[in-house]
């Protein structure tokens, strides 16, 4: 009974210290801010830009030999035309204007003509915000051209179908969904690293910081078994880290159900069911990475050397999320239960909608548990060597 | 009371502790003289059990430190060789967690930490964050800390070592009441005035080894010589032309 309550004044030692600590809550206070307003910025830029597209104004130079098309295209939904500056081609590429349409002198001949009629785009493609508006009016001018080809098939006697020899239907996946897509891969990878940020201060803190302080020694001194004093440490990190988790994971969906998805052509929906299943795969994980962080601290010869040990370790959630990008790998069994790994998976099937066993959360869930409890025991040993008591 | 038989340590090649040997009664003042390097850190660490002997027995009263070390470090009170606070907590704070570790809670542990801030004179600091505190401030939290379950054995490693004279004196005002109440104390320090001021017995150490032990008058007949310096050196096999 003692031993238990003294991991709770440990444990509560713990967190009271970190959390006067300033200067360790800022990268906390990041992770839970930042990552999701940062998010939330690029999706609503996403979706104006997207609206920007079917909203769209057009300048063109040279709308007087061609007015029938001009005519044409201001009857197409949400079209505006206005005319075109002198120097169109500077005017694009200093940013001005995104998208402008020259037509030359001698359209009106050629078209007349039935020849091909020149009408040229002036667009600067290294400009990736843009594209969708510039799709646009390629499209348009796609579209005139094909209405206009038809009518003159029909004016010859030719049906128009002839002309068709394969007829394209667009699945459209468009490129203002892929990106809303990738931002919303971004998530898993963003809570992982905040579970890291949350553990990390207490984790190097507790052990090498106290340590380096020297007020290791005089810890050691009360009649408190190691495992005690240990649990006790890692039982503080592993609640800031859940803390940190659970309000990044709360605020990410909150504003999932904020963000205008449907606009991007994301129809899944956000709710208590989605943010209730990544809690379940965030929680346990939580343990497991403040005892991975405690333990690995416990061997730095100082609380600096802690710190970098912590940096390099917060690469290990971007891993999967690197691996997932780079080879598309769907989905199997023995995954789930693989730390970081088998959490990744796990979480993008949340939010990509897909039904997972509950199977796959529980032995996902004992594998971190049963690893945490590994290592805190092997951090206890650590506690009862000297090397490590005294920095040797 | 304290009581070491043949304690020894060895980090690697180096022999620290050899073959030592001694007690320290209840209500009597013990000192572990001797000059740095000599030993007395790696002693004091083996009786309160964070160090385990090679060899030896640690008694502390009835309890053997090496077979039940939390039994011992029940009993004991410490004052570590350059130890350190937790700058974000407060003195009273620091107080408070070392007596709960100790199973001391509710009103026993408010009582008695008031009644430390007093007898330290330091109620003034008491709810100041230690980040601030001057050496002789820092000492009396850690010293605080250290008293807090009323321990029947004191350890004090160089209690004294870099404080002004007003926190000198604090300090043996501390080691003297709780000579006097009947407590165990047993401190090291490298300084011979301090240990003739404080001291009733002196254990005088060097190269790990325990090369003389008794109470000042006898070390000084023991090495023939008038002051207690020129016989701490004697003793230790210090002196000029002894090598």
């Amino acid at each position: 009974m003692r031993p238990f309550r003294q991991v709770l004044i440990v444990c509560r030692k713990e967190l009271r210290d970190s959390l006067r600590d300033r200067r360790a809550l800022f990268p906390i206070a990041l992770a839970v801010l930042l990552y999701p307003a940062l998010i939330a910025m690029i999706m609503t830029r996403i979706a104006s830009r997207q609206r920007e597209a079917n909203d769209i104004t057009i300048p063109v130079v040279g709308r007087e030999n061609a007015p029938a098309l001009v005519d044409w295209l201001s009857q197409q939904s949400g079209v505006h035309i206005v005319d075109g500056p002198e120097d169109a081609e500077k005017t694009v590429r200093d940013g001005t204007q995104s998208v402008i349409l020259i037509i030359p002198k001698d359209f009106a001949v050629k078209f007349r003509d039935s020849r091909p009629a020149p009408v040229k785009i002036v667009e600067d493609s290294s400009r990736d915000g843009e594209r969708a508006k510039v799709e646009r009016v390629k499209r348009l001018l796609s579209g005139y051209s094909n209405e206009i080809g038809s009518l003159r098939l029909v004016a010859r006697g030719i049906s128009p179908v002839v002309a068709a020899a394969v007829e394209v239907q667009d699945i459209e996946v468009s490129s203002a969904q892929q990106r809303a897509a990738t931002t919303l891969a971004f998530i898993p990878m963003m809570v992982l690293i905040a579970a890291f940020t949350g553990g990390m201060q207490i984790a190097t803190d507790s052990t090498a910081g106290e340590r380096e302080r020297g007020s290791l020694e005089p810890l050691l001194v009360n009649p408190a078994p190691r495992a005690a004093i240990v649990s006790g440490k890692w039982a503080a990190a592993a609640l800031l880290s859940i803390a940190t988790v659970s309000l990044t994971t709360i605020l990410a969906v909150v504003e999932m159900r904020t963000l205008p998805l449907a606009e991007l052509g994301i129809r899944f929906r956000f709710g208590a069911e989605q943010l209730a299943s990544m809690l379940a795969v965030l929680v346990p994980m939580c343990p497991f990475i403040a005892a991975l962080q405690a333990y690995i601290a416990t061997f730095a010869r100082s609380f600096k050397e802690a710190q970098s040990y912590m940096g390099a370790l917060m690469l290990v959630p971007m891993i999967p999320a690197i691996a997932g990008t780079m080879y598309s790998f769907n989905a199997q069994t023995w995954m789930y239960p693989v730390p970081m790994f088998g959490h990744y998976m796990l979480l993008t099937g949340i939010i990509g909608g897909r039904t997972i066993s509950p199977w796959s959360y529980v032995a996902n869930a004992v594998v971190s548990l049963v690893l945490a409890g590994v290592l805190v025991a092997a951090m206890a040993r650590l506690f009862r060597n000297e090397r490590i008591i005294f920095g040797r | 009371m304290i009581r070491v038989e043949g304690l020894q340590k060895r980090f690697g090649d180096v022999t620290a502790v050899d073959a030592v040997s001694f007690a320290a009664e209840n209500g009597r003042v013990t000192a572990l003289l001797g000059p740095n390097g000599a030993g007395k850190t790696t002693t004091l660490r083996m009786i309160y059990a964070v160090m385990k002997p090679d060899s030896g027995r640690v008694q502390i009263d009835d309890v053997d430190a090496v077979g039940d070390p939390q039994g011992a470090q029940a009993r004991l009170g410490v004052l570590p060789d350059g130890f350190g606070l937790y700058p974000r907590l407060t003195a009273r704070e620091h107080i408070h967690y070392f007596g709960e570790l100790h199973g001391i809670s509710g009103a026993r542990l408010e009582e008695r930490t008031t009644q430390l801030l007093k007898l330290l004179d330091m109620t003034a600091i008491a709810d100041r964050r230690a980040a601030g505190f001057s050496h002789g401030e820092r000492t009396k939290v850690a010293l605080a800390r250290a008293l807090v379950h009323n321990p029947q054995n004191v350890l004090l490693d160089e209690p004294t070592n870099g404080l002004d004279v007003m926190s000198t004196r604090a300090v043996r005002e501390i080691i003297r009441r709780l000579r006097d109440e009947g407590t165990c104390v047993l401190f090291s320090s490298h300084v011979m005035q301090e240990v003739s001021a404080v001291s009733d017995r002196i254990i005088v150490i060097a190269g790990g080894r325990l090369v003389a032990q008794g109470t000042a008058d006898e070390l000084l007949q023991r090495a023939g010589r008038e002051s207690l310096e020129d016989a701490f050196l004697a003793l230790a096999g210090l002196e000029a032309g002894s090598h």
